[in-house]
């Protein structure tokens, strides 16, 4: 109880250090861009448009019965958070070590900052995603997407997806100071992953065996209830609402567990 | 509690480091010792072990000023990075009754790429400062750095002197219970030296107990209480500075031991008494 009361308490310290690094990472991103955090929302604008040309058109990729354009986006913008969150996240230990080498601060505040930081780059490709979804509404695409009353959801399956991301980003931040060459090898894991994750094609095309083991991919637990309420609207089961909510805090639990472990010895590894 | 009185204390400190993690893991490496076991038991890590401090202990007053004295190398840094926290100490342990701000190497939490404005909330925030105080030291800090037409510049274009001052100014606008400093007075020019020792010998008067490190014999004298000698990590002796810095003075100019050195000069001392 009294650490938990530690924990929240240093949070609550290094809550405007947090802060600063999350603003840092703002103003370095849009640096001498002259559109500035307009980038936030038009790069994924104009992402989904060259995806789209690419699958739907050039392609011809389909999953029945949805909205193509939809179910791409959805699966780009989950993956693309992951990716970029996991991956920066992996690096910000190594980053910062002039910092942690002459200042004490609680380590665990720089993966967590970079998560967050792609978090709001996250919140922000929202508006667009959205977007997307109003227009299915006047006949975009083959089907239209659906509103309904399961988005109110989707902010419980994006905690979740944070929490797995967090503990994920931990674990590698961890291990990357003491083994540089995760850095390199996380690189290729991601390639590997991206592909087994059913981003631009569906499930249903894979034979039975292989879609079990697909199914294990905490990534499709994550983006599979967001298609189902978006593109089918049906509220997501109650066991995969479960599942997503256990794999968040375990991962979790994981990754800082070996964080906490090892922080101690992160000095001696400059 | 008889330890209210201590703000540091540093209990029978050991600080090890193994040499053989600076020598990288490769599978090179680990390749040859899989097939030598010469090489394996050469590598071993016992003998790569470095003990940077030896069960070193000592207590530091409320509104002390300790300076630490030694050679390059004795372990001086690394005491301040225990105490500080940064580092957990291998064996012993250190208590701290009070709020830290470290002052090793300033300006560690600079962004170049960030203005100097942005950056005194970045680096204010690193030392631990709330939002509200920085805003409300601000123009103090400002003022004191004497950088106010330059807030709008990115750091990367100053010059290291003006990055320091500005680094000063930050970490000295908050009163500090214990104020770690490491080799700072001399930073900037002429005048802001002046400025910055004004602002030492202010906050000390204040009530702030302070570690200093320096290899400035004459800064030490002028401004510690007390002088702990450190060499090869451990304790050489502790106490009134004119003792110890002139044993040391003697010592580092290659005349004596420092055991010889101390007892020199002790015995130095007491003739006057005598006479």
């Amino acid at each position: 109880m009294t650490s938990l009361k530690n924990i929240w308490f240093n949070f609550k310290r290094y809550q405007f250090l947090m802060f600063q690094l999350i603003s840092r990472d703002f103003k370095r991103k849009y640096k001498r861009s002259v559109l500035g955090v307009v980038w936030s929302l038009l790069y994924p604008i104009l992402m989904m448009t060259v995806m789209a040309i690419v699958f739907s058109h050039m392609f011809k990729f389909k999953v029945d019965g949805t909205n193509y354009l939809v179910y791409l986006m959805t699966g780009i913008i989950m993956w693309s958070y992951f990716s970029e969150a996991s991956n920066s996240a992996m690096a910000s230990i190594v980053e910062n070590f002039a910092l942690i080498t002459k200042v004490y601060i609680p380590k665990y505040i720089f993966p967590l900052a970079k998560c967050l930081f792609v978090g709001i780059n996250f919140v922000l490709t929202l508006i667009p995603w959205f977007g997307l979804i109003l227009l299915t509404q006047f006949g975009l695409g083959e089907f239209p997407a659906s509103i309904n009353i399961y988005y109110l959801l989707l902010p419980y399956i994006f905690i979740c997806f944070l929490l797995f991301t967090i503990g994920v980003s931990l674990f590698l931040s961890c291990v990357s100071v003491f083994l540089r060459d995760v850095f390199y090898i996380y690189g290729i894991v991601l390639t590997i992953w991206n592909y087994f994750t059913p981003v631009f094609y569906s499930l249903d095309i894979l034979p039975e065996g292989l879609k079990t083991i697909f199914k294990l991919n905490p990534l499709y637990q994550m983006i599979n209830p967001v298609r189902s309420i978006v593109l089918y609207g049906q509220a997501p089961s109650v066991i995969n609402l479960i599942v997503i909510g256990l794999i968040g805090v375990i991962t979790l639990l994981i990754g800082s567990t070996i964080f906490k472990k090892n922080q101690d010895k992160f000095i001696y590894y400059i | 509690m008889i330890n209210e009185d201590y703000m540091i204390i540093v209990d029978n400190v050991s600080m090890k480091f193994n040499l053989q993690i600076e020598k990288d893991f490769s599978i090179k490496q680990a390749f040859v010792n899989l097939f030598d076991p010469k090489i394996r038991k050469k590598n071993s890590k016992k003998e790569k072990d470095f003990w940077a401090l030896k069960k070193l202990s000592f207590k530091v007053k409320r509104g002390q000023v300790v300076g630490l004295i030694g050679s390059n190398g004795a372990g001086k840094s690394t005491i301040l990075k225990v105490v500080s926290g940064v580092m957990k100490p291998t064996k012993g342990q250190v208590i701290v009754n009070g709020v830290i701000s470290p002052m090793i190497e300033l300006g560690a939490g600079f962004d170049s790429e960030l203005t100097a404005r942005e950056n005194i909330f970045l680096n204010g925030a690193i030392l631990g400062y709330s939002r509200q105080f920085i805003e409300e030291k601000f123009d103090e800090i400002v003022e004191f750095s004497e950088l106010k037409d330059f807030l709008e510049v990115p750091i990367k274009n100053f010059s290291s002197g003006m990055v320091a001052k500005l680094a000063f100014s930050i970490a000295t606008v908050v009163n500090p219970e214990i104020l770690i400093v490491d080799e700072i007075l001399s930073v900037g020019d002429i005048k802001f030296q002046q400025k910055s020792k004004k602002k030492m010998l202010e906050l000390i008067g204040g009530g702030t107990t302070v570690l200093y490190v320096s290899h400035s014999i004459e800064s030490i004298r002028e401004l510690c209480d007390e002088v702990i000698w450190i060499e090869h990590g451990e304790l050489v002796e502790a106490g009134d500075p004119s003792i110890i810095c002139e044993s040391y003075f003697a010592a580092q100019t290659g005349l004596h031991t420092p055991e010889e050195a101390l007892k020199i000069i002790k015995e130095r001392k007491k003739e006057p008494e005598r006479n």
